[in-house]
């Protein structure tokens, strides 16, 4: 019984494990590039494990930002985490505090996209789901400090190295305008960041900016359906 | 770098907070959908707000001009390819591959 729900755990986290081995060797590489030890390194992916979340910290470190602004960025990345994990707590209501602990620690857009996939589909468990879940975890830690340790024995172009990241956060950005007030917010939020950046000269005009972004596209949003009065939307695109 | 402790230690409870808490003590149908909405704004302004304060700056200044700052063109690139391609692969080879030929070319 215990074997096949581990067999199960691990064929369920075979694709997300490729990715996560690769990019993690990147976050690692970019990390280190960016001033962090591997020690540094492999306490923060044990301890924070969220990619994009380290990404942009290497980045921001990058700019020579500070550690507010920074904390203050990563955790606006991760409220999206909010819908995911309350929609897991359906699954997991029967299971102990330290069960529930640990899995929402392990708790990231890949792993919570299969096991909200599986368990829908039925025929899975919260063991199931906590071994997905804990082996892309282990996958990210050990990428990371694998890349941290590439990043220390090979001499990286600091501008090419950078731009990796740029582009990266470039695709991502793309990829978020779902919407023409998706895409608004975005061009709201480039356009103040540079206008900020110019006037306060410090990292907090990111902050500033994503968060006066954020209303402009959801303010756009609210006006779209007062004029239309359609159903309400809610919050399916996680159902 | 200066404390990268105290960033570690930032960064784990910021994120911990958020996939934690409503885990342990909300179902989905207790969070209000106008803040679910907004949520779905913040990542597009974030990567927004990186790649503008990473493009349009060059030696901490503000720079459009293509010529001097190198970033721009792969930028415009890249954002053509992630559109079209919807690849992260391709968009980061072509990136990648456009600022290391104009890094030697200038």
């Amino acid at each position: 019984m215990f074997s096949s729900k581990m067999k199960n755990g691990v064929a369920a986290s075979m694709p997300i494990i490729a990715t996560y081995a690769v990019l993690g060797m990147a976050c690692g590489i970019v990390l280190y590039d960016a001033g962090v030890s591997v020690l540094g390194i492999s306490i923060m992916s044990v301890m924070v494990y969220a990619g994009a979340g380290q990404f942009l910290a290497a980045s921001m470190l990058v700019l020579g930002a500070a550690v507010p602004s920074v904390v203050m960025m990563v955790f606006f990345l991760n409220l999206r985490h909010v819908l995911m994990s309350a929609s897991m707590s359906t699954y997991v209501k029967e299971k102990s505090f330290g069960f529930i602990a640990l899995f929402s620690h392990v708790l990231t857009d890949e792993s919570y996209g299969i096991n909200y996939t599986k368990f829908r589909e039925g025929n899975w468990s919260p063991e199931e789901a906590m071994i997905t879940s804990v082996i892309n975890y282990s996958t990210w830690v050990i990428s990371t400090i694998v890349g941290g340790f590439i990043g220390s024995q090979i001499q990286v172009n600091t501008i090419i190295m950078n731009y990796a990241l740029i582009a990266m956060f470039l695709y991502m950005m793309v990829q978020q305008f779902i919407s023409k007030e998706h895409l608004i917010a975005g061009i709201a939020s480039i356009i103040l960041t540079v206008i900020l950046t110019i006037v306060l000269k410090h990292n907090i005009a990111l902050v500033i900016a994503t968060i006066l972004a954020s209303f402009v596209g959801y303010g756009l949003e609210v006006r779209k359906n007062r004029r239309q009065r359609p159903v309400t939307k809610g919050n399916e695109s996680y159902d | 770098m200066t404390s990268p402790w105290l960033l570690i230690l930032g960064m784990a409870v910021v994120t911990y907070i958020p996939r934690f808490l409503p885990m342990l003590l909300l179902s989905k149908k207790e969070i209000s959908p106008s803040f679910s909405r907004w949520m779905t704004y913040i990542p597009v302004s974030i990567f927004a707000a990186l790649v503008a304060s990473d493009i349009f700056f060059w030696e901490d200044g503000f720079t459009i001009n293509p010529a001097i700052n190198i970033k721009l063109i792969p930028s415009v690139i890249v954002f053509l390819i992630a559109y079209k391609t919807k690849n992260l692969m391709w968009s980061m080879i072509f990136g990648i591959g456009g600022i290391t030929l104009l890094w030697f070319v200038f």
